[in-house]
């Protein structure tokens, strides 16, 4: 056995008690750096803010949407947030039916980045719409003029989709948390966490009926989260593949887009669990050997976003259709290439690197390609939205963009605002499975041969 | 749980958990075990049913997968609305809105089953229930009547228990 082996080893040895030392250590109360991280979040976020309140005020003119980009940056980043959401519900929900164990330490983490992510996501098409106190128009409510929404439309389907995947998310997430909850409870000290988490574990105790329906609970909130992380980025997919305009209208946009969403997803948890694993000192529970399949996991998905990438291009050659031809010239070559080159550098070069096992066991190095991923991955979106829509059928629609400052910082606020949420997170409830770390380890027993008996 | 008085053992090993278990089963008592995790073979001692909730998921389920297709189908009818010569009631557009009120409510009827079965919230009924039991330790509680103080006890002690206490009111 390597130095570096016995010494993961040795950090497996943890008991049940360890467990909830490890991860109640960091609800303790927050320093100076916590303080200023959040500080820096709800800065960016409101940042963020005031740009829409620009927007708001000013009207949508203040953004860079215009004809032929009427999609823009704002739909970019909803495509992003959504993605970067998937690999949540994957890790927690898929990972779990195939009882991987590697999921245990990161799955609250990835399933906390997945509510708020969609959190993120959500806000996007009501920034879009321009006049967000119309936003429930979407919903099919009866109203004077018997208007309905149209159930054909995939931006309907979306409302829908991405609706149902906030609720269900939100439910695993917070089902999940409970039992957890209830440990923190009964370490609190302060008497005002007690009974916030008091509260919010609603007096869950473990008790054995408790478990049995919990248990048979949770694996049907993960049967049912498993098919959404099929569906939803399918039904995002569709908002561009059901439109019939030259590199949207393909049939490999639901399977290449759920790739890709896995893709981003992972890479953002890599990106968020390895300052979290540092600053709280989870070494113990979160061990190289979690991130090692992670990479794997990037090396797959990664491979298949870049077999889709050759199919589209592929498939625009074989149809032998000018308009698609044209489209796939046009993004390596044309106005938008630097988007093209980065994202294939990103996501389809960049990841190769991962195939040398040195690389993909090294922390700081899968940090940077985390980033890197990330960028690629809204290098993608962008490349998808602006290429297609500025070179549409004819050539007197053609059309550039106009990047605004609003833009900018609604989107860097956006970042803020998954970071705020996040940060809350960390520092007021367990961001580690206490309950599903222990469910993989052996029992305490006296006789490690009476439970065969039973 | 049945009886005026708890008789609580905490134990640190499952094994010893069990074995509880199978004795206050014995004398029919009427029990009740924490533990910081579930664990098959704890389940397996400790009941023989399944748990009624997928049953409520099912009938969730169902209702999403109709009332989805119902609300888009409806909808359209309200307001008829030809495009492209496509039936109104166009069934395969409505696929989606079937699918995702499906996992919704089959979702919501899980949760709502589950805090109903579970009896939660349940912030203040907490017989016997030691805090150490959400951190490594199992605790077994079994209801009886005063007269029955010693013989539970001693029950709980040859299981294997490190602590036996007793308290009032259930």
């Amino acid at each position: 056995m390597t130095t570096a082996a016995a010494a993961d080893a040795e950090e497996t040895k943890v008991d049940y008690k360890a467990v909830n030392d490890i991860v109640l250590r960091m609800l303790e109360p927050p320093g100076m750096g916590w303080f200023l991280l959040l500080l820096l979040c709800v800065g960016t976020a409101a940042i963020g803010g005031l740009c829409w309140l620009t927007q708001v005020m000013n009207g949508m003119g203040v953004a860079g949407i215009a004809h032929p980009i009427m999609w823009g940056v704002y739909i970019t980043n909803f495509v992003f947030w959504v993605g970067i959401a998937h690999s949540g519900t994957l890790i927690s929900a898929v990972l779990y039916l195939f009882r991987a164990k590697f999921r245990m330490p990161i799955y609250r983490l990835a399933e906390a980045m997945t509510v708020f992510a969609v959190m993120t996501a959500g806000l996007f098409p009501i920034i879009h719409i321009g006049r967000p106190w119309f936003a429930y128009w979407l919903m099919p409510y009866p109203n004077e003029r018997a208007l309905w929404p149209n159930f054909r439309s995939p931006l309907l389907w979306d409302v829908f989709a991405v609706s149902t995947y906030f609720t269900v998310s939100a439910v695993f997430f917070v089902v999940g948390l409970i039992p957890d909850i209830a440990a923190a409870r009964d370490r609190a000290t302060c008497k005002i966490r007690k009974f916030v988490y008091t509260l919010t574990s609603l007096g869950w105790t473990g008790k054995h009926r408790n478990w049995k329906h919990y248990e048979a609970a949770y694996l049907l909130f993960a049967a049912f989260a498993t098919p959404l992380v099929v569906s939803v980025h399918s039904v995002v997919s569709w908002d561009f593949a059901m439109g019939n305009v030259p590199g949207w209208h393909a049939t490999i946009f639901p399977p290449y887009f759920v790739a890709g969403a896995i893709f981003s997803g992972v890479a953002m948890v890599i990106t968020l669990m390895i300052p979290i694993r540092k600053i709280f000192h989870l070494e113990p529970l979160v061990r190289l050997e979690h991130f090692e399949a992670m990479a794997k996991l990037i090396m797959l998905t990664s491979g298949i976003v870049t077999y889709a990438y050759v199919t589209e291009f592929y498939t625009a050659w074989w149809s032998n259709n000018p308009y698609e031809r044209y489209q796939f010239w046009f993004r390596p070559f044309g106005e938008f290439k630097l988007a093209f080159w980065g994202m294939t550098f990103c996501n389809c070069i960049a990841p190769l690197s991962l195939w040398y096992k040195p690389l993909r066991t090294n922390i700081t190095f899968l940090f940077i390609l985390s980033i890197v991923i990330n960028i690629g991955m809204w290098l993608e979106r962008f490349n998808i939205i602006f290429t297609s829509l500025s070179r549409e059928f004819l050539p007197a629609v053609w059309g550039g963009y106009n990047f605004s400052w609003v833009e900018f910082g609604i989107t860097i606020g956006a970042f803020g605002w998954f970071g705020m949420w996040m940060t809350l997170f960390i520092k007021f409830f367990p961001a580690v499975a206490i309950t599903e770390i222990k469910m993989i380890m052996p029992p305490p027993v006296r006789d490690e041969n009476a439970l065969d008996h039973h | 749980m049945k009886g005026s008085k708890a008789i609580v053992g905490v134990f640190s090993y499952l094994d010893d958990t069990i074995k509880a278990v199978e004795s206050a089963k014995e004398a029919k008592l009427d029990y009740q075990v924490y533990s910081p995790v579930p664990n098959h073979y704890l389940e397996h001692a400790t009941s023989d049913t399944r748990s009624p909730v997928r049953f409520f998921t099912s009938l969730g389920a169902v209702t999403g997968l109709t009332g989805g297709f119902a609300l888009a189908i409806l909808c359209s009818l309200d307001y008829p609305l030809r495009v492209s010569a496509k039936a109104i009631a166009s069934v395969p557009a409505f696929v989606v809105i079937g699918y995702e009120c499906t996992i919704l409510l089959g979702a919501i009827a899980t949760l709502t089953a589950l805090f109903h079965f579970c009896r939660l919230p349940d912030i203040f009924r907490k017989v016997g229930y030691d805090p150490r039991f959400s951190d490594d330790k199992f605790g077994v509680v079994i209801g009886c009547e005063s007269g029955q103080i010693d013989e539970v006890s001693q029950k709980l002690k040859d299981a294997g228990a490190e602590e036996v206490s007793v308290k009032d009111g259930l």
